[in-house]
């Protein structure tokens, strides 16, 4: 095949201009056909925050397979990670086959929820009931309610693979643990919890945690994580007890925080991505520190701190990038959060041109127009991005030919074509990422703009 | 007896009395094997094993270099397949991978509406879609489980568009529900390939070999394999990872189907003689110096170069054997005494077969070997091997994390190979590494293959052997997923039940 002219003809079809209604919803028919979209199934969403959950053991209710391709689809796929202690292979799982499919496979999970509990150390167990019970009929939230009554905490959350993506998954699965885990808890003053970050789809979900937990820890908050706590259940028993909870993107986690505010009273706070850089790191912390009432002098003087510190080691890359990397017209292939957070510091803080977004993550329509202007408004770059939604990674292959970005901040699956059909520097910084292992590494904060840059610079190396 | 008019093959249940549950000696495995004893049981207690569509297929068939692979599913069954792009690009171009290649591979992305009212025409849009964008040679249709619950017929859709769209339209029945055995999954793509895609042959090609590669076995086998048969005047064919679709055509043409896995290999062999005569060979695979000897002699003889081979072989064993003497020394080093290093080891049957002699050669022994799956495919090769080499303990269990943790406890061998479905196996006192690299790794240290593989891998175990500070760092610090008295038992298959499963008739 010669793809290259052939496609060239063609790429009228990805030409999709800033709009709100991008691909989806089109013809009913065509729906979710797309070349490898970058999220697994709602099954894998609620799975991977199971597995970012400390001492909580997933009990996956499903075809013997979903494991092995969420393994290889979320956990590796966003920065070469291993599974943890009860991923991949370690988790248990009901492996259906076609005699469950006729005689049902309540019996099986019931035996496979009881052996667990023996075997599996663990302080919380999470049943994840996917496509095959729910095409069978399978009662499992009836098989868990049984086990509800025992003294060891037990979960159900019933999603299916066909019922959405990751990011459902995620949302599905706080869904559930409001509904079947939370109890009112008396409020703690200062104590706010971490919304809206998604464990693997969003590739550096355990530093930025982290760095935002660290940042609001400076101005005197306490902060819950959720994810990567070291004692997970105790951190999930401790979200209603908060005064704020803080979402970190524009439409994914807003769902939980209207859900916790409701029953709980907790008000919600919502930024559209993390904060990237100096700038909008200081923002955040201003908007906190006021929603909460922290004094105004308390968090100036750690601002000024911070500011001159990471200003002063910005000195450092200054040559590379006046040098190297000056003035860069942009392109970001991104989930919406990170899409929004890159885009607002390459412009406002590197002095890039950020020429096109590509947003990935499927977002639903009524947050598109909003996601436009987070992409758009308020950037000092005289050039404003053209806005793309698209999860065909071949209309994005297309797409991306009708600009002249100079650098590429996209998945790897953007890795080669950068080098081979755009003449265009890459970096992989959004899901999926094969190229790189990412542990704790984050572009948030004050000195996350740095990491970035040191990123870039890798891929240019050498002497000047 | 392959049935090519059938949809599908059979399960490796049905084909060969495969199982996925057995600990005991080999030489009882093989008897009641044979016996029809050994029945299928479950567990009660049970970890993800993979499935026919995802052990590996959707990564498989995704490589094909001028096809496009079609998940018909939820988005998630195809997420495996999101390396497409980058898996084979590490190989430099010097090292003779094609430069100018590009994959394609799409989902269907089945949601709520689709198993209320049916998918067949999202299915057929995705055809004629993957035919306008990229011009493929052959489209592989990929069932799943809910494709396959809901009652997609892709047979029927094939066919009324066999007339409009030029690729061959090839469905590969990989419901994931099908069968407890993945290796299920070897059978069902073989039997899409033999049926829908293989050609007659045009003519005979008397120096063409079959190669069937698993994503196990890396570049430089690949390069080590064709190093060998090019000196003996012959090309390999390797099929089906990174081929064109021109190669799986000219399967009919090949002088011999010879295995370096046998039972990925078995299904597609025994087609090939069936339908076109292509005679093959089961055993043994070129793993070891012996083994490679023999390898390239079977070959040998199925294409005239007997005489060619046997002046190759003197030539290799001149330089290589030298050398594994060397390393078979240094083996003797390792313990106190030169007493024997043990090691825990084998994947697959197939590693099996090959793993216990080649550990011979090294002058090591295997204190008892780990398999996913067990049939009648083998039976007489593992006799064989339990007459050269001693009786041994076999695990068959696919990718049971607290079973293998057990086992490696139990047996404490200075040495256990493991691999990322071994769970938390690896960390232990003594030594761990793992089992072997992927197919994208270049690297000449993750040789395995031939001559040059039986030394790397030779090498690479000793290295192994000199430093356990990462296993036993992690065993130290790390909490066990397991509850103390799961290894105070004596039995891996603690949780295996008593009665064999009911399968339904197929």
């Amino acid at each position: 095949m010669s793809q290259l002219s052939e496609l060239r003809i063609t790429s009228k079809e990805g030409n999709g201009k800033s709009s709100a209604t991008g691909q989806n919803g089109s013809r009913f028919d065509k729906t979710g056909v797309a070349e490898a979209p970058r999220y697994s199934c709602s099954m894998g969403g609620a799975y991977m925050c199971t597995l970012a959950t400390f001492g909580a053991v997933p009990i996956i209710h499903s075809g013997p397979g979903c494991v092995l391709a969420q393994n290889f689809g979320q956990n590796f796929a966003a920065g070469l990670n291993g599974a943890g202690p009860n991923g991949n292979t370690s988790t248990p799982c009901s492996c259906l086959v076609d005699e469950h499919a006729v005689f049902g496979g309540e019996a099986k999970l019931r035996g496979l929820i009881q052996s667990t509990q023996e075997l599996v150390k663990g302080s919380l167990f999470v049943v994840i009931s996917g496509c095959v019970p729910a095409l069978i009929g399978d009662d499992v939230a009836g098989v868990v309610r049984d086990f509800q009554s025992g003294d060891r905490p037990i979960i159900i959350v019933n999603t299916a693979g066909f019922k959405g993506n990751s990011y459902h998954g995620y949302q599905t699965f706080f869904d559930s643990i409001i509904e079947q885990l939370l109890t009112e808890q008396p409020k703690q003053k200062g104590l706010v919890n971490l919304l809206g970050i998604v464990p693997y789809q969003h590739i550096f979900w355990k530093g930025d945690l982290q760095v935002i937990k660290n940042l609001l820890e400076s101005i005197g908050l306490q902060v819950n994580m959720i994810f990567t706590e070291n004692d997970g259940l105790a951190a999930w028993q401790r979200v209603p007890a908060a005064e704020l909870n803080l979402v970190f993107s524009p439409w994914c986690g807003t769902d939980a925080a209207a859900k916790l505010e409701q029953k709980f009273g907790t008000p919600k706070l919502e930024f559209p991505s993390v904060p990237i850089g100096p700038k909008d790191t200081s923002s955040f912390l201003r908007a906190v520190a006021q929603q909460l009432g922290i004094p105004n002098d308390q968090v100036e003087s750690v601002i000024a701190a911070q500011e001159f510190r990471t200003y002063r080691f910005t000195e450092y890359v200054a040559d590379m990038v006046m040098i190297a990397l000056p003035h860069a017209f942009a392109a970001v292939v991104a989930d919406t959060s990170t899409a929004i957070g890159l885009t607002r510091y390459i412009s406002n803080e590197l002095g890039w041109l950020p020429e096109v977004v590509v947003v990935t993550d499927d977002p639903p329509s009524a947050a598109r127009e909003r996601i436009i202007q987070y992409l758009r408004d308020g950037l000092e770059s005289a050039v404003k991005p053209e806005v793309i939604f698209e999860v065909d990674s071949h209309k994005i292959r297309l797409l991306l030919r009708q600009h002249t970005a100079q650098i590429i901040l996209a998945s790897s699956l953007e890795k080669y074509i950068a080098g081979d059909e755009l003449n265009a520097m890459q970096v992989s910084v959004a899901f999926p990422v094969y190229d790189r292992l990412i542990v704790d590494r984050t572009y948030a904060g004050y000195r996350g703009g740095i990491a970035l840059v040191e990123d870039v610079a890798a891929k240019y190396g050498g002497p000047l | 007896m392959i049935d090519l008019k059938a949809k599908t093959c059979p399960n490796r249940e049905q084909r060969a009395g495969a199982i996925t549950a057995y600990y005991g000696k080999a030489s009882e495995l093989v008897r009641d094997v044979r016996c029809g004893a050994v029945k299928q049981r479950e567990r009660d207690f049970q970890q993800a094993t993979g499935c026919v569509l995802n052990f590996y297929l959707t990564t498989r068939v995704a490589t094909i270099r001028d096809a496009v692979m079609i998940v018909h599913a939820p988005v998630g069954c195809s997420s495996t397949a999101l390396l497409y792009r980058e898996v084979y690009r590490r190989i430099p171009p010097s090292e003779g991978r094609p430069a100018d290649f590009d994959l394609h591979w799409l989902t269907t992305g089945l949601n709520e509406n689709d198993v209320v009212y049916g998918a067949t025409e999202k299915l057929r849009y995705a055809i004629l879609e993957a035919e306008r964008r990229y011009k493929p040679k052959a489209i592989f249709i990929m069932a799943s489980c809910t494709s396959g619950i809901i009652g997609e017929d892709i047979e029927g859709l094939i066919e009324e568009l066999r007339e409009d769209v030029s690729p061959a339209l090839i469905p590969i029945h990989c419901e994931g529900t099908r069968s407890r055995v993945i290796q299920t999954a070897y059978d069902a793509f073989w039997h899409g390939v033999l049926k829908y895609l293989v050609k007659k042959p045009r003519q005979k090609q008397k120096d063409l070999v079959n190669i069937a590669s698993m994503l196990s076995y890396t570049w430089q086998d690949r390069l080590e394999i064709t190093r060998l048969l090019t000196r003996l005047g012959l090309r390999p064919n390797f099929i089906p990872e990174f081929a064109t679709v021109d190669q799986f055509e000219i399967l009919s043409e090949a002088a011999v189907t010879a295995p370096i896995c046998p039972t990925y290999t078995d299904y597609l062999s025994r087609g090939l003689e069936q339908e076109y005569g292509v005679p093959y060979f089961m055993y043994p695979s070129p793993v070891g110096i012996d083994h490679t000897d023999a390898w390239l002699r079977e070959i040998a003889r199925h294409t005239g170069k007997e005489k060619e081979a046997e002046q190759l072989i003197s030539e290799e064993r001149a330089q290589w054997v030298p050398v594994m003497q060397r390393i078979q020394e240094e083996f003797t080093k390792v313990l106190p005494n030169g007493k024997q290093v043990d090691i825990l080891g084998s994947l697959g049957q197939g590693r099996l077969v090959t793993q216990v002699p080649y550990f011979e050669e090294l002058g090591v022994k295997t204190p008892a070997t780990i398999c996913q799956d067990f049939d009648n495919l083998l039976l007489d090769q593992i006799d064989g091997i339990i007459k050269q080499s001693g009786d041994f303990d076999v695990l068959v269990n696919t990718f049971q994390a607290a079973e293998l943790a057990h086992l490696t406890r139990k047996y404490d061998p200075k040495l256990a190979l493991t691999c990322p479905f071994q769970g938390a196996a690896y960390k232990r006192e003594k030594g761990s590494t793992r089992i072997h690299a992927l197919r994208g790794d270049s690297r000449q240290w993750s040789r395995q293959a031939g001559y040059r593989g039986a030394i790397a891998y030779g090498n690479f175990l000793l290295q192994a052997t000199k430093n356990q500070a990462f296993q036993k760092t992690m065993l130290a610090k790390t909490e066990d997923p397991y509850h103390d008295w799961w290894y105070a038992q004596p039995n891996p298959l603690h949780y295996l039940r008593k009665e064999s499963v009911n399968e339904p008739a197929v």
